[in-house]
């Protein structure tokens, strides 16, 4: 090895990365009742159980429709954003985008706070009300900067060709600019659509009974008992996430995805 | 305050962030959460910054692959990386075993709900954040220059502290940003593999909303936690502007 302290340091990086996610799909398929390892035989019964526990089930779709509603609303209001802010001259440019930017760094708990005190409390919003409210705003940044990031490569020249051959900003906007748009409001969707799904500390203060979250009600069960459920419902997740990135891979390439995101 | 219930007064959450500077308890949650995060900010870079350089150098075609690999836990839910630590740090998990098996000691010792295992938990959150922010600095500085370095005779430590390093110090700088504010804030991680016994800022606050519902204590962390993000992520576009003028 040319570089053995690189080559130590990466190996322990991967192993802290890597090795919890094994441990999880392992415990997964173990036939005994118990987190331990190794597992105590091999057996399906934890994914049955995991598929037949109603609170589970609920939630996953609570989830998806959640995640799904707010990533299109998210792309409804970050996309023409992100036209307005590249494209247009507007003034405050810089405000407009470190405003629709921000929320990445701001402590989603708190947010969840502010909103379960403004919305809930304050306006007496319903769970799921509050929940898009905050998911939304959570997915802007996400639509907007995947989004700039694809209109940034796009050469402003071709609307303005298109214009100047006859068509209307409409048309041109709908047959030029769009289609070069695409790929990332596709990636920009697929990766909203997974963080709100997976989002905990927003989602943690805004459940009531009538509304739950996966993630939270997974962490839920965790606490109030210790079985291998949870390991097979995360590896069902694992397999739906990895079908996902692997469908983000082949249609847009992971370093767009997130390069779009840490620009 | 947003985050204030219309009939708490801020007077009243102010009174009771006064306490909590003093409080012994509070303070030792502020700490333990500064502290956590600082390390866990450190590994981050020290692991995440040379993996980006092997990524980005490396000739192999299975760096792509690997870079995959890498990036690959950014879209996994929280919930389901930290959950394998449960079964490696558990009272029958993996690694109190191996240690025992081993011979190393006699009884399995206690790794769930200590500091350890909240600093792994958020590492391995947060390590593909920092690979992927020093992975687009490193990126960008044409390789030409480690080889001329190389090539004028600076040895690779040499090159890499003297050319590398310093060309893609902004990068590092939101490396350690990102992962500085996503451990202040994160809460999955220290409420699974910290418990009540290693309490952080997040897991204080949703216990102050939730459990004790004690709206002006919430309030009072909530705004410990956002000064802490908003110094951080100020004194880091700070540095970023410094290191853009000189």
């Amino acid at each position: 090895m040319k570089r053995p302290i690189t080559a130590a340091l990466a190996v322990i990086g991967y192993v802290i990365m890597i090795v919890p996610i094994i441990f999880v799909v392992a415990t997964a398929f173990t036939a005994g009742s118990t987190l331990r390892f190794p597992p105590d035989g091999i057996s399906l019964r934890w994914f049955d159980e995991a598929l037949g526990y109603e609170p589970f089930i609920e939630a996953a779709i609570s989830s998806l429709q959640l995640a799904m509603l707010a990533t299109v609303l998210a792309l409804l209001v970050g996309v023409p954003a992100t036209l307005a802010v590249h494209r247009g001259k507007l003034p405050g440019k810089g405000l407009v985008e470190g405003l629709f930017l921000s929320p990445l760094i701001v402590p989603e708990l708190v947010v969840g706070l502010a909103l379960f005190q403004q919305l809930m409390i304050g306006m007496d919003l319903g769970n799921f009300s509050t929940l898009l409210v905050g998911h939304t705003a959570l997915m802007l940044p996400y639509a907007v900067r995947v989004t700039g990031a694809s209109l940034a490569l796009a050469d402003p020249g071709l609307e303005e060709a298109a214009r100047g051959l006859g068509a209307s900003p409409l048309r041109a906007f709908f047959t030029v600019t769009l289609p070069v748009l695409r790929p990332g409001i596709f990636s920009a969707g697929l990766l909203s659509v997974v963080t709100s799904f997976n989002n905990v500390p927003l989602s943690l203060l805004l459940q009531g009974r009538d509304f739950r979250t996966l993630p939270v009600t997974m962490l839920d069960y965790v606490q109030q008992s210790y079985d291998p459920m949870v390991a097979a419902a995360s590896t069902l997740i694992l397999a739906a996430t990895v079908v996902i990135a692997v469908i983000a891979e082949r249609t847009v390439g992971f370093a767009k995805i997130f390069g779009g995101i840490n620009q | 305050m947003l985050f204030a219930p219309p009939d708490v007064p801020a007077s009243e959450i102010f009174a009771r962030l006064g306490e909590m500077l003093t409080d012994p308890y509070d303070l030792e949650v502020i700490g333990r959460t500064v502290g956590l995060a600082l390390a866990v900010t450190i590994i981050c870079v020290v692991l995440g910054f040379p993996i980006a350089y092997w990524l980005a150098r490396s000739p192999s075609r299975w760096s792509g692959v690997f870079l995959a690999v890498a990036i690959f836990p950014l879209m996994l839910s929280n919930v389901v990386r930290t959950f394998g630590w449960l079964v490696i740090l558990g009272s029958k998990g993996a690694l109190g075993q191996l240690l025992v098996q081993l011979g190393i000691v006699d009884v399995a010792p206690q790794l769930l709900y200590t500091k350890l295992a909240i600093v792994l938990g958020l590492t391995q959150l947060f390590l593909p954040l920092a690979i992927i922010s020093c992975y687009s600095a490193v990126a960008q500085v044409d390789p030409g220059l480690d080889d001329a370095s190389r090539g004028l005779g600076a040895s690779r430590i040499r090159t890499m502290w003297n050319v590398v390093i310093p060309l893609t110090m902004p990068g590092i700088v939101v490396a350690a940003t990102l992962v500085f504010a996503g451990s202040v804030t994160a809460y999955t991680t220290p409420y699974l593999l910290g418990g009540s016994s290693q309490r952080m800022l997040s897991t204080q606050l949703f216990n102050y909303a939730s459990t004790t519902v004690d709206w002006a204590s919430a309030s009072a962390t909530a705004l410990i936690m956002t000064v802490l993000v908003f110094l951080v992520s100020g004194l880091s576009s700070l540095i970023g502007r410094k290191g853009a003028t000189s």
